[in-house]
């Protein structure tokens, strides 16, 4: 027999209603009956609802969803829902709803004051972690230097290679531009006093007491420490760290030591180049700009840069590269659970890094000016 | 009566073929486990049957269709009539539980939250899951997690499912809980059931008929009794490895 066309009629018995169902209430049809249904919810004079199902075809989930939950809202207001002209079919799936069971209450929202002091605490403990971080990366570099312990052939190397050779490029080019910004820039405002040959003077300062290191460590951010949290942090929820815990081998010496000790030389490396090559970019500028040959500005800058800003600049970029180390492996070992702990574990360790970053740059600056 | 999966001399692998020039069909409203020891080719089987990777020759046709021949948006509208649970799960690690069930039916159905909400809430009941919709998939256990796949897998009450390994790795009360979550959607919905598996007191407890996959090729296929009774020393070895 062939199923009829979806629909419902509805015929009025007093107060009561029996909707007529024709065809199949299954996922693509079940919006009608549900109409139907909610339409009858508000008809207040009406005491009883019944739901002939005798015409009706193929009964899915959506089906009996439907009718669920119609009975459900009708009981609230003390009125009913019955079913009639069902088939052993149709008595199948509705044996698939379970009772309804009321969901407990949810658990009293926090206030304002737990979710601070919650948040207070949450940063006590990760400070503490983070502080356990750096004594045991301390201990286990010593192990290393004693040659008590080894690290994992190689690591160093091929952290090196990743995280430094492969930004040489990137570092490079920023720096020269900026090295040429600069010069553009000061040169401009250096000229209405007539004193734009100061203009290696200050490019020369600005490249190695502060873009230098700065940019430096802002590219390496983005790229070395946003890596090391999101494989720090994917090994965590992969059960990697756990395996080398359990196996009995330090996961700080194994992952943490190597990326520290490759920052701790790769930082510095590229602060020293980006310095060198911000300088040729004001040259550049210089020569173009001014009619400045490169030995006059070479003079300017080293006329001006004393091997204190050098040590300035070079100090700084140690500093930043264990901030830009903690950060992400601390961040990336603190992951867990699931992949959005690793992106979230990524994106703090970027925006973490870089507040540090900025904020150890003003402790500098202001500590070098006093004295 | 038309088969609602047909594979027809079909080879597949990634490299290198796994199985070559393998036929088999599943008639509607039957439990078909593959069966095979590691490394035979089930899991990769039911990838290709299932439309989630291209066989390297041979036609895998479902529901009449030849699947691999069909434009890409026609076979997205065919496979929104099956469902497929995964050996790992792969529930959405930032949903909670009820947004993972539920998420077919929001993304492929016009039906209201409220409807929603209710099939969402019966299939979890179904799957012994009721009262856990809020949670993440990390706060729930192995055996939790491979139910709410099931519930997620079987949302749409699709006209065939498949399910890789899905008792693996669980003890056997929830290994059983699943089992009987399976026959339940055979005998209750309707539903056809396509089951990788080589746990065999689940096979005992589910398959209508199974397949067993050896040697790159199709060893057995028939009923539990059949296969039990099979002189085929790959087949032997399967079922009888324990009683030496």
């Amino acid at each position: 027999m062939r199923t009829p066309a979806p629909g419902t009629s509805i015929e009025r018995k007093g107060r009561q209603a029996i909707v007529h169902v024709r065809g199949d209430v299954v996922v693509g049809t079940a919006r009608k009956l549900h109409s139907t249904l909610r339409a009858l919810q508000r008809r207040r004079e009406l005491k009883q609802v019944v739901v002939d199902l005798e015409q009706a075809g193929r009964i899915d989930s959506a089906g009996v969803a439907v009718v669920q939950l119609a009975k459900r809202n009708l009981a609230r207001s003390g009125r009913q829902l019955e079913l009639a002209g069902l088939d052993d079919k149709h008595r199948a799936a509705f044996d698939l709803a379970p009772e309804y069971v009321k969901p407990k209450r949810e658990s009293r929202p926090e206030t304002f004051l737990e979710r601070v002091g919650g948040l207070v605490i949450g940063l006590g403990v990760s400070m503490r972690e983070l502080g356990s971080l750096v004594l045991e990366t301390l201990r286990q570099s010593l192990n290393v230097i004693t040659r008590r312990a080894k690290l994992p052939a190689g690591s160093i190397g091929s952290h090196i290679i990743s995280m430094g050779a492969d930004a040489v490029f990137i570092v490079g080019l920023l720096s020269f531009l900026l090295g040429m910004t600069t010069a553009f820039q000061g040169i401009v405002q250096l000229q209405k006093f007539g004193a734009g040959v100061f203009a290696g003077d200050m490019v020369g300062m600005s490249m190695v007491r502060e873009f230098g290191p700065m940019m430096t460590a802002i590219v390496l951010t983005g790229r070395t420490g946003a890596a090391i949290a999101a494989e720090l942090g994917t090994m965590r929820v992969g059960s990697e760290i756990d395996a080398l815990t359990a196996m009995g081998v330090s996961p700080v010496r194994f992952l943490v030591v190597p990326r520290m000790a490759a920052l701790t030389f790769i930082e510095p490396a590229l602060t020293l180049m980006s310095m060198f090559i911000g300088i040729a970019g004001g040259m550049l500028v210089a020569a173009l700009v001014l009619d400045m040959g490169p030995a006059t500005f070479w003079a300017r800058v080293v006329g001006r840069v004393g091997l204190w800003d050098f040590v300035h600049g070079i100090g700084k970029s140690f500093v930043f590269a264990w901030i830009i180390g903690l950060a992400g492996t601390h961040l990336g070992l603190r992951a867990s659970g699931d992949a959005s702990s690793v992106g979230t574990a990524t994106t703090r360790a970027v925006v973490v890094s870089i507040f540090f970053i900025i904020v150890v740059d003003a402790v500098f600056a202001t500590i070098v000016t006093l004295s | 009566m038309t088969p609602i999966l047909t594979a027809c001399d079909v080879s597949i692998g990634y490299d290198r073929p796994v199985l070559e020039h393998v036929s088999f069909e599943v008639q509607r409203g039957e439990i078909v486990t593959l069966l095979g020891g590691s490394g035979s080719g089930k899991s990769t089987m039911l990838r290709v049957l299932a439309g989630l990777l291209p066989p390297l020759s041979g036609e895998v046709c479902l529901f009449g269709e030849s699947l691999y021949e069909l434009p890409p948006e026609a076979r997205a509208q065919l496979l929104q009539r099956i469902g497929f649970a995964f050996q790992q799960d792969a529930l959405f690690s930032s949903m909670t539980i009820e947004d993972n069930v539920g998420l077919p039916l929001r993304e492929l159905t016009k039906l209201p939250d409220s409807i929603v909400a209710e099939m969402v809430r019966m299939r979890l009941a179904v799957v012994g899951l009721e009262g856990l919709g809020r949670r993440m998939p990390s706060q729930l256990s192995g055996g939790q997690r491979k139910r709410a796949a099931l519930a997620r897998a079987s949302i749409l009450d699709p006209e065939l499912i498949f399910a890789d390994e899905p008792t693996a790795g669980l003890d056997p009360v929830v290994a059983a809980g699943i089992d009987e979550t399976l026959v339940q959607f055979r005998d209750v919905l309707g539903m056809t059931v396509l089951v990788v598996s080589h746990e065999l007191e689940s096979i005992r407890a589910t398959a209508d008929r199974a397949v067993m996959f050896a040697n790159k090729t199709i060893v057995a296929t028939g009923t539990l009794d059949d296969l039990e009774q099979s002189q085929n020393k790959a087949v032997f070895q399967f079922f009888h490895a324990r009683d030496a």
